[in-house]
């Protein structure tokens, strides 16, 4: 049990050590953080953590059951549980999880990368061959020379890398005096052109990456060492992307101008043609009042529909990781009720499930009647909040 | 309540900043994370155990079609309550 648990002492030193506390204070932040979970399960009834999940009070219904003994029926009264639901990616995460085999077959792993080099290695040798006509060299010599270069270069690199050429062939190190070694680098290097040289350290940078990463990123992803190798691409592609965002914004202003510019003289056009026609058709103007007056009385017909609120509770901003079924239960006590959330707030909400965060969201106070979800009404706007959510997510 | 405001409360505990309970608190999600993914448990004092439970396979059958179907076995992230706070909160 102790080897498949992790203890509280085990937590608070790992924490200690990663993020660079005592471990007193890892301490006093654990003990506060579970206290004030326990604190918020109480008054909340649920609390969110990102980057874990949430727990949730649960409240379940009392029911009825049968004494097994004496089959009498009994009730089974209200209470409280806590559930926990993890995040989306946690869950994944721990759905894919290590199995404990493949965390203790770990030790087979390093040799990947040192049998990648070991090809990569051949591969060098052959290139060097047809280039520099190196047919006299045996492949464990030339095999050195193709990283001996790079030593000059890049020392960082090679001190990666050579220790592993030991490990291919150690019998090729020991026979070889180092002498002759040093010598023949810098022939081969001469006599092929640049690309040669340049092409065996651009093999190498890929393996010499994961070998370096992986101890420490063993325990967590057998995967690791194949997101890592894009990296040598990306500080390339940086530059390009901020040049290409500055471009953008550039653009984007630059066409925000002409369209305000337009708008503004379609509306100066639109305007003073308005006045114009004003000025000139006041008599008309009045005989068209009379049929406008009917047309309201159209609209207060279909007012009534939509559904407005009389009294607004407050106003929330809304905060990171909130949403409108969040505040629904907040001040309702049931998430059900969030398409009055939206309808109260649809004049500067497009998609209730896409809100910006700092957004104000109007609170309205909801009646009993209102609050009774069988109406037509409920129903309607029910529909109508959903179906904008299911339309703009597809 | 959310991320943000526990922060805030656990800082008005312990007289930490609000930058540093918010670094350890991703910190130790994080190493949960990392000790979850193995297969282990994560025991969290006074609070409840996070572990992976094993789900086996199992057979349904869909209640409108009839249609049968084998459900694969899965691992899954449970939260398991110390006995004393499932008491506790029953009662509130």
């Amino acid at each position: 049990m102790a080897d498949n648990k992790l203890s509280w002492t085990e937590l608070r030193r790992a924490l200690a050590n990663r993020a660079g506390v005592t471990e007193k204070e890892a301490n006093l932040f654990l003990n506060a953080f579970n206290a004030q979970l326990v604190e918020a399960l109480k008054s909340d009834k649920q609390v969110k953590i990102n980057g874990l999940g949430i727990f949730r009070l649960q409240t379940v219904a009392p029911r009825k059951s049968v004494n097994v003994a004496s089959g009498e029926e009994i009730t089974i009264g209200e209470y409280n549980k806590i559930a926990f639901v993890p995040e989306a990616g946690v869950k994944e995460l721990v759905e894919k999880g290590l199995q404990p085999s493949a965390i203790t077959n770990k030790a087979a792993e390093p040799v990947d990368p040192i049998q990648k080099l070991g090809a990569q290695a051949e591969e060098i040798v052959d290139l060097l061959g047809e280039l520099g006509q190196g047919t006299k060299e045996p492949s464990a010599v030339s095999n050195q020379p193709a990283e001996k270069p790079k030593a000059k270069k890049a020392k960082t690199k090679a001190k990666a890398e050579e220790p592993k050429a030991e490990i291919e062939e150690p019998s090729a190190v020991s026979i070889q005096p180092s002498e002759p070694v040093v010598e023949e680098p810098s022939a081969v290097s001469i006599q092929p052109s640049e690309p040669v040289v340049e092409e065996p350290s651009a093999v190498s940078i890929q393996p010499s990456e994961p070998v370096v990463e992986e101890p420490s990123a063993v325990s967590i992803q057998p995967s690791e060492p194949v997101v890592e190798e894009p990296k040598a691409e990306e500080p390339k592609e940086a530059p390009k992307k901020q040049y290409h965002f500055m471009r953008d914004t550039l653009i984007c202003v630059v066409i925000l101008l002409m369209l305000l510019l337009v708008g503004y003289f379609f509306l100066r056009t639109q305007i003073s043609s308005w006045i114009e026609s004003l000025m000139k058709d006041e008599p008309k103007v009045e005989m068209v009042a009379e049929p406008v007056v009917e047309e309201p009385e159209i609209v207060i017909v279909e007012e009534p529909e939509e559904w407005t609120y009389d009294e607004l509770l407050l106003t929330e901003n809304i905060a990171e990781g909130s949403r409108l079924a969040w505040i629904s239960k907040k001040y309702y006590g049931n998430k059900v009720y969030w398409p009055y959330l939206y309808e109260a707030n649809k004049d500067h909400i497009d998609n209730p499930s896409l809100i910006t965060v700092g957004t104000p969201i109007r609170v309205p106070k909801l009646s009993a009647a209102e609050k009774d979800t069988t109406t037509a009404q409920f129903q309607q706007l029910k529909a109508k909040a959903y179906e904008k959510v299911g339309m703009l997510a597809n | 309540m959310l991320t943000k405001d526990l922060i805030g409360q656990v800082a008005n505990a312990t007289g930490l900043s609000k930058k540093k309970v918010e670094q350890l608190l991703t910190t130790n999600n994080a190493i949960m994370r990392e000790t979850l993914m193995a297969g282990k448990a994560v025991q969290l004092q006074g609070l409840g155990t996070l572990e992976v439970k094993e789900k086996k396979e199992r057979a349904i059958v869909h209640p409108r079609t009839g249609e049968r179907k084998i459900i694969p076995s899965k691992k899954q992230l449970v939260f398991r309550p110390v006995a004393n706070l499932k008491d506790e909160l029953k009662k509130i």
